[in-house]
């Protein structure tokens, strides 16, 4: 275990930041953490640095590799942090930028100067910026910045690496480039890693594990297959995105969409209560006739096919709204479907969450 | 990029609106800023120069040799020399606390700093006056019966210690007037330049003095010279406050500004207006300086924008 946080709670005025968060990060992981802005996801991540300290210092805890560091400030922690918007020494040249934690070291630890040029020149070479050394910040553009925030971070060998909305002020190519740069960066110098984001797509592409934050509680934690395959709560459902939902309600052992009653696969005991049955655009199947019991109709409202996938915009002939499908070409040039046909869908995963019962069913 | 390059042209129309003053208003309006300008400033700074010239150049050398100059100028060296770095000091150290730090009182302090520009010099003057003068508390503490720490009321009756119609006062009472100078120039700065730097130094290993010296100062530094500057002008073109606490001993205990009333209420008008120009030349070279430092300020603040 390289990073431990237990039970930390954190307040600003009546704002609760975290709210008893406890998180595991092993080491050499990458781990994301992701949220709605306003969910502590960066007050988790100051927390760490020692950036910010927690309101319960008694009951809470901060560990690197086993060592309790809760009340050590964050001159001391030997954390690398890069800030969102980089917060690169405006004055200085990139050299310099990434000298500095080195050169502000007392004089017996300091390096001599020949192993400090020698280190930033690596440094330089790892983020592939060797002839720009001499530059200021204000003459480099956004992902160079952010290369620079990271070879400074990482100039002083951190135990830990912790990244703020590292791709945050990027444009979208530049973003995908440094992405999957920072993967790469990751694989070779295996330094614990924590990022922040609130980009789903980033966290589930670059991170080994994801926690997933909301009004600072970490509600779900797991791989990127275990956060998208098995969503722990409608939340996590909900802000992974790319789901359609259905409202209904559950009675006994079927969940009633519109008109049409899906059989759950285990028995609820519940009696007639609101339920959310959340399904993802390619877990459904359209047909043109009624073929079984559990369909629903729709009207073809839009189809789109450019890519490999086709999508289809439908709305529901119940007046529950608009839902997507996600159909592979030769499905959809199969099926061929025109504006304005009805169709009958039928689901084929679908994960019911009842809000006023604690267990989660499956259809 | 050409005309035809272009899909969409603006109306010209409503630019041309705006300028739609006939000629004579805009050239009426024009020389009449430009006079005001002239009546109120430009001629009075040239009578001053002509006056002080008025009876020669030898005059005016002797006018400024004058032993009793000499001391004021002396006087009001020192009264700045004082001030100016103690309040360099302070400034950056309230401008600190006030844009990185949260803290109880912040508002208080930030309206205290402005305190100097909202009461009058006067007011001021007569303040030190009623606390440090014979009849205020200091003078009351040394002539009292029974003093609290007797050895120190002994110390300072013999030494013959004063503040109020002494050098002391005339340093206090510059220092008040001059204390929002510099905090008042760095505050706005440092609150726009946030603490971002300082905490990536501190993550970084750097100690408080060494993110002060080496991230926050060479920030602020253009910033902190216009600020030096302003407080300079201030200090030693100060009257008011001065002349409240001063007594006025020739010799003594004039500064620059009493001097050159002193010598005006003795009919040497070319005397004052000797003494007045070097005031008008340390305002001409204030000018200059400020001008060199807005034009190295907007020079970085452009290498900052062209990226």
């Amino acid at each position: 275990m390289s990073v431990e946080v237990k039970n930390a709670i954190k307040q600003f005025g009546a704002f609760t930041a975290l709210d008893r968060v406890s998180l595991k990060v092993e080491s050499g992981e990458l781990v994301a953490l992701l949220g709605p802005s306003g969910s502590g996801k960066t007050t988790l991540l100051r927390m760490i640095a020692g950036l910010e300290f927690p309101d319960n210092p008694q009951e809470s805890q901060i560990l690197f590799y086993g060592e309790d560091v809760t009340t050590i400030p964050a001159s001391e922690r030997k954390a690398g942090f890069a800030f969102q918007h980089y917060a690169l020494f405006r004055h200085m040249s990139v050299f310099e930028n990434i000298a500095f934690g080195l050169r502000v070291r007392p004089k017996t630890t300091r390096p001599p100067e020949k192993e400090i040029r020698a280190r930033v020149e690596k440094l330089l070479r790892l983020i592939q910026m060797e002839p720009l050394g001499p530059r200021f910040p204000s003459q480099l553009s956004g992902g160079q910045r952010q290369r620079v925030a990271l070879a400074r971070a990482l100039a002083v060998e951190p135990k830990v690496l912790l990244l703020d909305e590292p791709f945050g002020a990027l444009d979208a190519k530049v973003r995908k480039d440094l992405r999957r740069w920072l993967r790469q960066l990751h694989d070779e110098i295996h330094v614990t890693t924590l990022f922040v984001t609130h980009d789903q797509e980033e966290a589930l592409e670059v991170a080994d594990r994801v926690a997933i934050l909301r009004a600072g509680r970490i509600e779900q934690i797991g791989t990127p297959d275990e956060i998208y395959d098995r969503p722990a709560s409608s939340f996590v459902y909900d802000f992974l995105g790319n789901v359609n939902l259905f409202s209904g309600r559950i009675k006994d052992d079927s969940v009633v969409i519109g008109e049409t009653a899906f059989a759950l696969t285990e028995k609820s005991g519940a009696e007639d209560t609101d339920a959310v049955a959340f399904v993802r655009p390619h877990d459904i199947r359209v047909t043109r006739s009624a073929s079984g019991q559990s369909t629903l109709p729709a009207r073809v409202v839009r189809c789109h096919a450019a890519g490999p996938l086709a999508n289809l915009e439908l709305e529901r002939l119940d007046g529950g709204g608009w839902f997507t499908v996600q159909l592979s070409r030769e499905q959809f040039h199969e099926l061929q479907p025109r504006t304005g046909e009805t169709v009958y869908v039928e689901l084929k995963t679908v994960k019911v969450f009842a809000e006023s019962l604690p267990i989660n069913y499956s259809i | 990029m050409t005309p035809a390059a272009t899909t969409f042209h603006p109306p010209r129309e409503p630019r041309r609106q705006l300028n739609t003053e006939p000629v004579w208003v805009r050239r009426l309006l024009i020389s009449l800023a430009l006079s005001f300008l002239a009546f109120f400033l430009f001629l009075p700074l040239a009578f001053v120069f002509t006056q002080a010239f008025a009876k020669g150049i030898g005059f005016y050398f002797k006018s400024l040799t004058d032993p009793l100059t000499w001391s004021a100028i002396k006087l009001t060296l020192l009264a700045t020399g004082i001030a100016v770095p103690l309040n360099c000091v302070f400034g950056v150290a309230a401008a600190w606390a006030i844009a990185k730090f949260d803290f109880r009182g912040k508002n208080l302090l930030l309206t205290l700093i402005d305190l100097p520009f909202s009461i009058s010099p006067v007011i001021a003057g007569l303040i030190y006056v009623l606390v440090f003068g014979a009849q205020g508390w200091l003078g009351l503490y040394v002539n009292a019966e029974h003093p609290w720490f007797p050895w120190l009321a002994h110390w300072l009756d013999e030494q013959n210690f004063k503040v109020i119609f002494a050098v002391p006062g005339i340093v206090l009472a510059t220092i008040f007037v001059t204390v929002p100078f510099v905090a008042r120039e760095l505050i706005p700065l440092m609150q726009a330049q946030g603490r971002n730097e300082e905490e990536a130094a501190r993550v970084l290993g750097a100690s408080g003095w060494q993110t002060f010296f080496r991230v926050t100062l060479p920030n602020i530094k253009w910033a902190l010279i216009y600020g030096v500057i302003l407080c300079n002008a201030r200090a030693m073109g100060e009257f008011g406050a001065v002349s409240v606490v001063s007594g006025k001993i020739r010799g003594q205990t004039n500064t620059i500004p009493l001097h050159i009333e002193a010598l005006y209420d003795d009919y040497n008008f070319t005397g004052a207006f000797a003494v007045a120009s070097l005031l008008a030349f340390l305002a001409l070279i204030t000018l200059g300086l400020k001008t060199w430092v807005e034009y190295q300020n907007a020079r970085q603040d452009e290498t900052e924008i062209s990226s």
